[in-house]
């Protein structure tokens, strides 16, 4: 009673005392209004030092109904990543180790730069098979502290043979081996780590593989070592015999993480494959430049003029094959070639207006709290990561995605293990050949509708190419019901994919 | 406190300086590069190497601008409650909302090149309010308002 009193009439008389406690109070409150929720957010953002791709983010079944899905769950469960490989019965047609080193060595064009070599070289061997050849790589890491794995972008291998650390398996440590097997599709593909792979694969991680039954066909890997573009490892202009009047196939691979544009001067050309698929009917085109996203790969056939005069393919602004004499180099054309409309319809194997599945990709940006890191990063249908959907798909579904960004910036989009059809772009169907594509090339404020088969069980990234945006949180994973992997991210291997 | 805030208004001003800076030191150093052969494109954008040595200007930028300058202007913020300062808190607040506008201008820039011009408006906007916060603290400090245990309060 009488401490109430008195401060009845403390508060009569506003005490200074009191009038600065109140203040006091006051400004707490304030504080903890203000950094409350940020701490909270923050808190709620961190990752756990290991976790499971699969327990992670929310599923997301596409529509499909409760009943479907459990019939498809039927006689499928429980299969672990590791189960989903080639006939280990089968010797391989093709067999080859791979060493990785972390080192300074010296380029093809003799520049000495920093990073990372299969076999002691950057660009790693070219590998060569030939359709339906089952491929056979052994991996050792000799000296790369973080640990390796090997993934064949393009490919689709059984899920064990993914090479995605703390997915498909575990990073590769010091002093280990781990064997990849898988059966090719003729095409031009390429491999690459996907451990700590933002920083190993433009440090040179990755190499050329080529299923082709003509050994003659010119390979134009471009990757930037230092700043510094180069084509299989050479610098400017990087010539190629060719003879008049023969037909010369330049198979290109953008391993960057940004676009690249190709055209060629001194004759007409033909895009006869994307991302190691035939374009059906493809017609001969000139100037126009043909857009390689990160990751994809574009094939040019290109007949040499019979008069003798040479050809200059453009490799970006900076680097070029030139083709027998060669021929002046000329600014990118302003026309671009569209696959959407480009070559001719051909039927197709399945039906993508019957899809069991339709999903959403919306990529935009927003502030928020990334493992404990604020800042502006990729969200996915409005999330960040890790509360990204898990489209998961059973065996034999027709699946369908629409692939939308408006996130103020290109994204390069990657889905392992498929092929997918585009179907169509801001809404105008494609009526070219039909364009299947591994990675493809979502411009700010476009969006497109692909569909593919789920015909290859497993757990699947499909992220953006543009290896820093995946660490950045634009990485979501395709899975199949019943699937489980037994890897981890982080962990004692320390599996870092991004 | 109030030195805090006087401290910390100077330090936001001085961050958009260094941010200024930073850019034009890059830009520069592009064009020479540019001068001198090297060629620019997405990949070469991309590819997180380093082709001339400016290019830590963009770093500084962007790793000050997304990540130091809101920090600084959130703990302002929070100092401000403390201070006791007449319209204190108001111009911190002004101060982060004028940072958040810089960034939402910055990153909109990279798409509508427009928003970019306007990122270079707000940035002077912002380096005015932070140096007119610091400045305010020390033309008022000792009028009647400021309340402190040695002031004998006039009640009504
Ligand atoms: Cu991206």
């Amino acid at each position: 009673m009488r401490r109430s009193a008195n401060w009845r009439s403390l508060r009569e008389r506003g005490h200074p005392g009191r009038r600065v406690r109140l203040r006091l109070v006051v400004a707490c409150v304030a504080t903890a209004a203000v950094a409350g929720p940020l701490l909270w957010y923050w808190q709620a953002s961190r990752l756990p030092s290991t976790y499971a791709v699969t327990d992670h983010g929310y599923a997301d079944a596409g529509g499909a109904t409760h009943n479907q899905a459990a019939h498809a769950h039927v006689g499928h469960s429980g299969r672990s990543v590791d189960a989903l490989t080639a006939d280990p019965a089968r010797p391989p047609d093709v067999a080859l180790t791979l060493t990785a080193r972390q080192e300074r060595f010296a380029l093809a064009s003799g520049r000495k730069v920093r990073g990372y070599t299969l076999n002691g070289q950057s660009p790693g061997p070219v590998i060569r098979a030939t359709a339906g050849q089952l491929v056979q790589v052994t991996l050792i890491n000799e000296s790369v502290p973080d640990g390796v794995a090997l993934h064949w972008h393009g490919v689709d291998v059984p899920n064990a043979a993914d090479g995605v650390a703390g997915v498909t398996q575990d990073a590769v440590g010091l002093g280990r081996t781990h064997t990849y097997r898988f059966v090719v599709d003729p095409g031009t593909y390429w491999y690459h780590s996907h451990q700590v792979s933002h920083a190993q694969v433009v440090g040179g991680m990755l190499g050329a593989l080529v299923v082709s039954p003509d050994p003659a066909d010119t390979l134009a890997l471009v990757h930037v070592y230092d700043g510094i573009r180069t084509v299989n490892g050479q610098e400017g202009d990087v010539r190629v015999p060719a003879a008049p009047g023969q037909r010369v196939r330049v198979r290109i691979v953008n391993t960057d993480n940004g676009r690249m544009s190709a055209w060629v001067s001194g004759a007409p050309f033909t895009l006869v494959a994307i991302d190691g698929t035939d374009v059906h009917g493809p017609t001969e085109v000139r100037d126009v430049a043909v857009p390689v996203t990160a990751g994809a790969r574009a094939d040019l056939s290109i007949s040499m003029p019979a008069d003798g005069g040479g050809v200059r393919v453009h490799l970006g602004g900076s680097a070029a094959l030139l083709l027998g004499a060669g021929a002046p180099a000329v600014p990118k054309p302003a026309a671009e070639l569209d696959p959407l409309g480009y070559g001719t319809p051909a039927a197709l194997a399945f039906d993508p207006e019957r899809a069991d599945r339709r999903f959403e990709y919306d990529i935009g940006r927003r502030p928020g709290f990334l493992d404990g890191k604020p800042g502006l990063w990729w969200s996915i249908n409005g999330h960040l990561y890790p509360d990204v959907p898990m489209f998961t798909v059973a065996e034999g579904d027709v699946v369908r995605m629409r692939i939308a960004n408006h996130s103020g910036e290109a994204h390069p989009m990657h889905l392992h293990g498929h092929h997918a059809l585009v179907l169509s772009r801001d809404g105008r169907s494609a009526t070219g050949s039909p364009w299947w594509v591994d990675s493809l090339d979502v411009g700010n404020g476009e969006s497109y509708d692909i569909a593919f088969v789920a015909d290859n069980p497993g757990i699947w990234m499909d992220h953006c190419h543009n290896l820093p945006h995946a660490g950045e949180g634009l990485t979501a994973h395709l899975m199949y019901e019943g699937v489980t992997t037994p890897y981890t991210v982080g962990g004692r291997a320390g599996n870092e994919p991004e | 406190m109030r030195t805090a805030y006087r401290v910390l208004a100077y330090i936001i001003a001085a961050e958009v300086v260094i941010q200024a800076m930073a850019m034009v030191y890059a830009v520069a150093g592009l064009g020479k590069w540019i001068e001198d052969g090297g060629v620019l494109d997405k990949a070469v954008m991309d590819s997180d190497t380093t082709p001339f040595d400016e290019v830590v200007g963009f770093a500084i930028h962007g790793i000050n601008g997304m990540m130091v300058i809101p920090l600084l202007a959130l703990v302002f913020l929070i100092v401000s409650f403390f201070a006791r300062i007449r319209g204190g808190v108001k111009w911190a607040g002004l101060v982060l909302l004028l940072v958040v506008l810089q960034i939402v201008l910055g990153i909109s820039g990279h798409s509508v090149p427009f928003l970019g011009a306007l990122h270079g408006l707000n940035a002077l906007l912002l380096f005015s309010a932070a140096v007119y916060a610091a400045r305010r603290e020390r033309t008022i400090t000792g009028t009647p308002t400021a309340v402190g245990e040695h002031r004998v309060p006039t009640t009504a």
